[in-house]
């Protein structure tokens, strides 16, 4: 699926800048940007998080992450979408995802930039381990939706 | 035609905790000619029976996209065991 070439979507090893990402998808023809930040958090149920590391199926990944940002423009009045996702070790309070949207009005930047959070969550192949002071678990995940079974292959009639 | 072979080769990548598993991130395994992704798991299962609990937590995928169990393999293709996704 081919996203506007004006995108970016991307999976980076280093520090997000979330500046450079907001000021790119601002244009005049637009009245509002909605961000999502996601950054990481100190605790994970009640216990102190030290930091966390994100690995990812990274071809897949990209492409389910461009596969997304083509949907936003096929269904929301968007201009235009950043999505990008770090991977390795990232610290308490790092940007681990940032997504900004931008639109002439409010409402479709808000549809768009949660639909891109919240699909991503449930079908970008991404996995975090977290690391906390007596040892490290895979973070509780969310089984990506599949196609259903494939039938046998028909003879031909 | 060229000859038919006996078997297929295909490249197989772990990620999580199957890389822990495992001890490897990918590699390549010849399958026979009628494996699907069912079968290709079951072989691992094989080596490595503590495979067994987490194949309800799995999704496959074939080529880079989601693919159902009984997806058929072929020469070349690329298979990936997927734990539950924790993106975000």
């Amino acid at each position: 699926m081919v996203t506007p070439s004006t995108d970016i979507t991307s999976l980076v090893h280093e520090p997000i800048d979330p500046v450079i990402l907001a000021t790119y998808v601002r244009g005049n023809e637009d009245g509002a940007i909605v961000i999502f930040d996601g950054f990481v958090r100190d605790h994970s149920r009640n216990r102190r998080t030290l930091y966390l590391e994100y690995e990812a199926y990274e071809s897949m990944a990209l492409a389910k992450i461009q596969e997304i940002a083509a949907h936003l423009h096929n269904h929301f009045p968007i201009h235009r979408v950043a999505v990008v996702h770090r991977l390795g070790r990232l610290e308490i309070g790092e940007t681990s995802v940032y997504i900004a949207v931008s639109a002439a009005h409010r409402a479709a930047a808000f549809d768009a930039c949660r639909y891109a959070i919240d699909t991503l969550k449930r079908t970008v192949p991404i996995w975090k381990k977290e690391y906390f002071e007596d040892g490290s678990v895979w973070a509780d995940g969310e089984l990506p939706p599949v196609p259903s079974a494939t039938s046998a292959v028909k003879p031909a009639s | 035609m060229p000859s038919v072979s006996q078997s297929i080769r295909v490249k197989v990548l772990f990620f999580g905790r199957l890389k822990e598993i495992l001890g490897r991130t990918q590699e390549s395994i010849d399958l026979a000619v009628e494996s699907n992704i069912e079968s290709l798991f079951a072989r691992y299962v094989s080596s490595y029976p503590e495979l067994q609990q987490y194949r309800s937590s799995l999704v496959a995928s074939c080529n880079r996209e989601f693919a159902p169990w009984n997806t058929a393999l072929h020469a070349g293709d690329e298979v990936a065991f997927l734990p539950p996704v924790s993106g975000g």
